[in-house]
């Protein structure tokens, strides 16, 4: 039945406008991902009340059109600028950014249009192998194990800033600290928002993220003068480095499979987002690698790892979509909006009533997630231009941007104002060398950790670890959590009995 | 003395002329915004949307819905508050959350008593329901568990959380309110894990989950038979349970002119008749109930005065 449907959907994407819609989409999407500040969620939002007058499946062909398309928009920016686009892009940015600095912006440009597509294609064809059992895995995973799960990304990170531990500690600290303001869902109160309106809904991810890569970059720039390629005199070696960052790709697949897996699996827990699953999977190539050195200075399996997990997760955020109509991730609810605004009601039957629409959008991020990858690279070539453009013309462009994009989303000016001080405080820490993804991580993961940890305590009665012991999921990420631990111990030990 | 009061009374005059003449023309050719507290997509957005084209043939204008979503409704309910009372803007209300809020001393931004109410256009019952192979049938079987019933929900303020804590001391039984999860789904889908033993949840969203065969419902808090089999609150004895409704309430800024409040009252009225709004309500499970602009007003004064006797059970 289901590979019927999903024919039927291929068929049905070639009839009429379709491939308009979906053509429209991936312009959006790419735009959007470019764009510091603007995401997917905000193409999405921006889309919704455009889709009354079209039929749901048009509507399905936009969205999707889009949503498959900004992670690869953000990750040019991310590798040009030092600026992620979109929020998932930031791990990009490690060493896409110091590629681009040695003039090799095509290479890693292509790496992430090829680890975008097929990241993308290995996700959706993962959610089609797993539709039958769908079900079983979103049952699988409660209170316990998204707890373990948030555990596991703040063992990643501790590991991760391998050298300046405690900055890392510290700057996670904050991030954790920043996540805790707001609404309490448990006990209803508000915490630390200081008698301020706009803190009742918390710290939001996108200002804070864009303050703290788009505008702190900025300043960064600014201050330094120049253009962000030191050593691209040679423009012809960019743009031949394209075709070789797509064969990296192929070259380094355990690569691109590791960083699909985990985007598929941290893409169906609702909450934690492809921000955490681009991480995870750029901290483990780092940590399982034989040269963790060689990271942070450009080596493209860091380019590769996140992009995979990032378009991988699109895929994984269906899982729960399809067995319950439950959104897995920001776009996915914004799918769901859409097709409420359509008279629908998703629900434990989406599957069931709205095959069409479901499979429209499988189809839609399928063609999406190549087609913006075919449109990246053939723009490569002038893209990697701008690396060249005077800083004096690169930032008050991408700062007035940014903030715009900040202000589109809610039509908030304390958003824009919350953006800049989070700018200050990134550029501090660019100056003062702490890491500034462990606080954005620490501050998503956060409120996912406080929340499920009181719920298991409930659940068990106090009893968290022998509930926990009860579950094979949980002791496969309790598992998963000593080794993230004990990996470096490991290696260092290995390293000091291997000879010379 | 006379001229001063001829004077007065010409003036006196002028103005009811001139408003009457503003509430005659009104709606002029401005559009009204309908301000929604919450994001695309969700219950409130779903309603204001499904009427909006029927109110704008009723009215002859424009109706736009604007999205103003933050800090549980309050945000756009300040902005309807704050807004001019020409009856250009209104905007739907998260009843009776707001209004438990301020039973709770809870600094929303603004009084609910200065809104002007316009009308009650929905309302719906609550349900409880437990895993469909759950030996449990009844409230009975979930109080003689011999410990806390746990039951899940979203947050300790939302409105059925509150509900569930209010009827189960009602009822005499204990219960542990597992909250965090984060929608109305997941709360479901937490009673299918099988880490609570039940949810209370608007009927509506249950019935999906009833249909789909994942969940069976024990309970109704009506007075009345909703679901065949289906124990209500009045025949366990406590008709007061019923009390508990989710409420589409409308409502504009403090101080309207009663003429267009009659008139936006009279256009929700029509809307509520009307075939497309009719359709959209049975697909979508909604419980349609008109109340005029004095009626809505008296609910919202019961509705306080009724969350008001739990002051201290909610502020614990």
């Amino acid at each position: 039945m289901g590979f019927d449907a999903l024919a039927n959907a291929f068929v049905e994407l070639a009839l009429g406008g379709n491939l308009l819609y979906l053509a429209a989409g991936i312009l959006l999407g790419l735009s959007f991902g470019v764009i510091p500040g603007l995401g997917g969620t905000t193409a999405l939002a921006l889309i919704i009340p455009a889709t009354y007058s079209m039929e749901p499946i048009e509507a399905m062909y936009l969205a999707g059109g889009a949503m498959g398309a900004t992670s690869f928009g953000g990750s040019v920016t991310a590798i040009l600028l030092n600026t992620p686009g979109t929020a998932p892009n930031a791990a990009t940015t490690f060493d896409g950014y110091p590629l681009a600095r040695q003039g090799k912006a095509g290479l890693a440009i292509g790496a992430s249009a090829a680890a975008s597509a097929l990241g993308g294609l290995i996700g959706l064809f993962t959610l089609l192998l797993f539709i039958p059992i769908a079900r079983d895995v979103v049952l699988s995973f409660g209170p316990a194990e998204f707890f373990l799960l948030t555990v596991l990304g703040l063992a990643a990170i501790a590991v991760s800033v391998r050298g300046k531990l405690l900055r890392g500690l510290i700057a996670g600290g904050i991030g954790l600290m920043f996540a805790f303001v707001g609404f309490d869902s448990i006990s209803g109160d508000i915490r630390y928002a200081g008698g301020i309106n706009y803190l009742w809904d918390g710290i939001p991810l996108v200002p804070t993220l864009t303050g703290m890569f788009a505008i702190s970059q900025m300043m960064e720039l600014a201050l330094k003068g120049g253009s962000v390629a030191q050593s691209g005199k040679d423009e012809k070696f960019a743009i031949t480095g394209v075709g070789e960052g797509v064969l990296a790709v192929f070259r380094h697949w355990p690569v691109l499979l590791r960083g699909s897996a985990i985007g598929t699996i941290i893409g169906a827990i609702p909450g934690l987002g492809g921000t955490v699953a681009a991480f995870l999977s750029y901290s483990s190539v780092v940590q399982t690698d034989r040269d963790p050195d060689s990271y942070g200075k450009g080596n493209i399996k860091g380019v590769i790892a996140p992009e995979s997990a990032n378009n991988a997760k699109d895929g994984g955020s269906l899982i729960p979509t399809v067995a319950f109509g439950i959104p897995g991730s920001a776009e996915t609810a914004l799918f769901l909006a859409i097709l409420v605004l359509h008279g629908m009601d998703p629900g434990p039957g989406i599957l069931m009533h709205r095959e069409r629409e479901v499979y429209g959008l499988i189809v839609a991020l399928t063609a999406s997630a190549v087609g913006a990858s075919i449109i990246g690279l053939l723009l490569a070539r002038w893209l990697v231009l701008i690396t060249k453009i005077d800083v004096g013309v690169v930032v008050p462009v991408v700062i007035a941007v940014s903030l715009i994009g900040v202000y589109v989303l809610e039509g908030r000016m304390a958003d824009v104002a919350l953006t800049v001080v989070m700018g200050v405080i990134g550029y501090l820490m660019i100056r003062f060398d702490y890491p500034r993804l462990t606080l954005v991580i620490a501050l998503v993961m956060g409120d996912i950790a406080e929340r499920s940890l009181h719920q298991v305590n409930l659940i068990s009665d106090g009893n968290i670890l022998g509930f926990m012991l009860d579950r094979p999921v949980s002791v496969i990420l309790i598992a998963a959590i000593v080794i993230t631990f004990l990996l470096p111990t490991l290696r260092r030990v290995m390293a000091g009995r291997r000879p010379g | 003395m006379k001229t001063m009061l001829k004077k007065g009374a010409a003036a006196l005059v002028a103005l009811v002329a001139s408003a009457t003449i503003a509430a005659a023309e009104y709606p002029a050719d401005d559009k009204i915004t309908f301000v929604i507290p919450y994001g695309p997509g969700g219950g409130f957005d779903t309603i204001v949307r499904s009427f909006a084209p029927t109110l704008e043939s009723i009215l002859g204008t424009t109706v736009v819905p604007e999205n103003i979503p933050g800090a549980s409704g309050t945000r756009g309910g300040q902005t309807v508050h704050r807004a001019e009372p020409d009856g250009y803007t209104i905007g739907i209300f998260n009843i009776p959350g707001l209004t438990v809020s301020e039973a709770t001393s809870r600094d929303i931004g603004f009084s609910l008593g200065e809104i002007t109410w316009i009308a009650n256009l929905a309302e719906e019952k609550y349900g409880i329901a437990v895993k469909s192979d759950s030996p449990i049938n009844s409230v009975a079987d979930l109080c003689a568990l011999g410990r806390s019933i746990k039951l899940s929900d979203t947050g300790g303020d939302s409105t059925s959380s509150i509900t569930a804590v209010i009827s189960f001391d009602i009822l005499d039984c204990p219960i542990t309110n597992v909250t965090g999860y984060s929608g109305s789904n997941d709360t479901m889908i937490a009673v299918m894990r099988g880490e609570v033993d039940a949810t209370l949840k608007p009927i509506g969203s249950l019935a999906k989950y009833v249909a789909s065969g994942d969940l069976r419902m024990i309970f109704t808090l009506s007075e009345e038979t909703l679901l065949e089999g289906v124990e209500t609150a009045a025949a366990i004895g406590h008709p007061e349970l019923a009390k508990f409704t989710i409420n589409r309430v409308v409502g504009g800024p403090p101080g309207m002119d009663p003429a267009v409040v009659a008139k936006l009252s009279d256009a929700f009225r029509a809307a509520t008749e009307a075939a497309a709004v009719t359709d959209w309500a049975q697909t979508s499970g909604t419980t349609l109930n008109f109340k005029d602009a004095a009626a809505t007003r008296a609910m919202m004064d019961d509705l306080s005065t009724f969350y008001l006797q739990y002051k201290d059970l909610l502020s614990q």
